[in-house]
């Protein structure tokens, strides 16, 4: 089952006279449960796409749809109601509040959804466990490393469980050993709970984890390559 | 609401410096404005009880023809009567005390120094003047048959270089339209409090006065004090008589009203003044908060928060330090009103720029005015939310893909 589609997706932002043409007519369709790594250079248009799929952004023209449903035209109450539900995002800079711990930071999504005080205990412990930062959970931004933060992000991404994750250049920040663990952390989420991710990187290292990979050049899809068999688990280890 | 409150909160704890100047800015504020009030409440009820006690009474009964402002002597214009007539008001239900007056003007004078003074004849016997009898500091308080006695203020005494049993010279106007003087002795020296009367009013007893300013047995008025000032009106009702003017303590202190309500509206404008400045300060600081955390309401609204929750979070932000500074303004403004209820402000000299006729004390007290301090904490509160609405509406208009850019 299709879980996002795009119908040719174009976004064109306005700054001045300037017109810049982000997405250049896409079509693109994210299957549920896949891992996909979305490709290309920088300016190719990865966050633009990222953003319309998140229903952060709407298309200057073409259709989005999520799980079969409509959300061009949406107001932006009913994106809010949407993201809240069925999206996640992990950003570039791990985009935790500040000031909040770990332990609040997750719980976030799950405070702003109105789960219950002991429904959102559970799910917070759960989640900092499945990113193995349980001892975590009191402390803050500031007090975590690069990797840690986006652990937390990737937890705060799932609290609600959502169909749809979408990463935008999670391991950009990263170094290698921390980079690789968030991956890991990734897929093996996707795997457990059948979660589809969108990940948007420019980094080699990441491709080998996706099963699919989509390539973006000058706002359009230059590239779509799935890879059958168990390539990444070689990469990551055999774990 | 509730989750919202919990990120509100947050947000202000993990502010805690910003939140605490905020708190101060607001709480200050209050304050300011209920010691404000207190001050001004203690001060007109000051005056007025002030007023009342040393010069006005709660009840005057006049003859209709009398006119105050010429402090007329004219025998038609005085009470005939009026050892009657204080007996009569005397044995009405709820007087504490009524006696005759005599009141003319005058100028005491020693060889060097000569003041223009208000000549009061009194029954020294009566309770009437009693704040005057108790404030008594040097030598006595006159008597009734003393023929030669005067009471002077200390001050008056100490400005002119007189002391207790010192002579002085009092000139008077009489009923016939001229003036007579006569040699007294200073009895004794009395102190109110009340510095801008203290130092125009001496007291002599009724009958000497009477015949000094040849009025032959007639008084001015007769001043009465009430058990309880609110039935005033009533007891005016049951002694009015044609011929006779019955004056209640709201129309005798009619110059301090007036200025009270004058000054009200200085007073207003005053606590305008503050709100707008506490409500400057709570807008200010929320959108400085609102700046510094672009990135967070785009985060939020990436987590699915709409603009109108953005809103509510900002307002419940305002809110809670509002709420919270309010209360502590009440707390450390009505401690400012216990101290000045107690202790008093000292005034001093300052009283004096008062008139004669609004006897300021040298110390002001404070007075608790619940029924203000009550307006002025809801119009913080209405202030303090109208202030957040700016910031509140700019965080919630943010598009978060703009939000988000802002890194």
């Amino acid at each position: 089952m299709e879980v996002i589609k795009l119908e040719d997706a174009t976004r064109v932002y306005k700054i001045g006279e300037v017109e810049t043409h982000a997405l250049r007519g896409v079509n693109l369709t994210v299957e549920n449960g896949e891992f996909t790594a979305l490709v290309g250079p920088s300016g190719s248009g990865k966050t633009t796409l990222l953003q319309l799929m998140g229903c952060l952004d709407r298309p200057t023209s073409g259709r989005v749809l999520l799980q079969g449903e409509d959300i061009t035209r949406l107001s932006s109450n009913k994106r809010a109601d949407l993201r809240r539900g069925t999206i996640g995002f992990i950003f570039q800079f791990f985009a935790l509040i500040p000031g909040l711990s770990a332990y609040e930071n997750i719980e976030l999504p799950l405070l702003l959804s109105g789960s219950n005080g002991k429904q959102r205990r559970d799910r917070v412990g759960e989640l900092l466990e499945a990113v193995g930062l349980s001892e975590r959970a009191k402390h803050r931004p500031d007090q975590m490393s690069g990797g840690e933060q986006q652990r937390v992000a990737i937890a705060r991404a799932l609290a609600t469980e959502p169909v749809l994750i979408l990463a935008d250049e999670p391991t950009a920040n990263l170094d290698t050993e921390n980079g690789r663990q968030v991956m890991e952390i990734m897929l093996r989420l996707n795997e457990e709970t059948g979660s589809t991710f969108v990940c948007a990187t420019h980094d080699p290292r990441v491709v080998p984890f996706a099963r699919r990979v989509v390539e973006l050049r000058d706002g359009k899809v230059a590239g779509d390559k799935r890879y059958e068999g168990d390539t990444r688990w070689q990469v990551s280890g055999g774990q | 609401m509730r989750q919202l409150w919990k990120i509100a909160y947050r947000d202000l704890a993990r502010n805690r410096r910003r939140s605490a100047l905020t708190l101060v800015a607001v709480a200050l504020g209050l304050a300011l404005l209920v010691m404000l009030t207190g001050l001004y409440s203690g001060a007109i009820g000051d005056s007025i009880e002030n007023n009342i006690l040393l010069q006005t009474g709660h009840l005057q009964v006049r003859d209709e023809s009398y006119d105050e402002d010429k402090v007329s002597l004219a025998w038609e214009d005085l009470l005939d009567n009026s050892e009657e007539l204080a007996a009569q008001v005397r044995a009405l239900d709820g007087v504490q005390a009524a006696s005759p007056v005599l009141w003319a003007s005058g100028i005491v004078s020693t060889r060097e120094e000569s003041v223009g003074v208000r000549v009061f004849g009194i029954d020294p016997l009566s309770d009437v003047y009693k704040r005057v009898r108790d404030g008594v500091v040097a030598g006595q308080f006159i008597q009734p048959d003393d023929r030669s006695g005067i009471l002077l203020s200390r001050r008056l005494a100490e400005s002119m270089g007189v002391a207790v049993g010192d002579p002085v010279s009092l000139m008077v106007n009489t009923s016939n339209q001229q003036a007579d003087e006569a040699a007294f002795t200073v009895r004794g020296l009395y102190h109110t409090g009340a510095l801008s009367y203290d130092d125009i009013t001496v007291f002599l007893p009724l009958s000497k006065a009477q015949a000094f300013t040849r009025t032959e047995g007639r008084a001015s008025a007769i001043v009465a004090l009430l058990e309880n000032r609110e039935r005033a009106d009533a007891l005016a009702q049951a002694l009015t008589t044609p011929s006779l003017t019955i004056l209640t303590w709201r129309e005798l202190n009619q110059v301090i009203l007036q200025a009270v309500e004058m000054s009200m509206s200085i007073t207003y404008l005053m606590y305008l003044i503050v709100l707008a400045v506490v409500a400057v300060v709570i807008a200010n600081t929320l959108l400085m908060s609102v700046f510094e955390r672009v990135r967070e309401m785009g985060i939020l609204a990436a987590l699915g928060m709409k603009g109108r929750q953005i809103m509510a979070m900002f307002m419940l932000e305002a809110g809670t330090l509002g709420l919270v500074g309010v209360l502590l303004g009440v707390l450390l403004g009505s401690l400012g009103v216990l101290y000045m209820a107690t202790v008093g402000l000292h005034i001093g000299e300052m009283a004096t720029v008062a008139t004669a006729e609004i006897a300021y004390g040298e110390v002001i007290y404070g007075d608790f005015a619940p029924g203000a301090t009550l307006a002025l904490s809801a119009a913080a509160m209405v202030i303090i939310l109208l202030a957040s609405l700016y910031p509140a509406w700019f965080a919630a208009r943010l598009e978060p893909i703009d939000a988000l850019r802002m890194e």
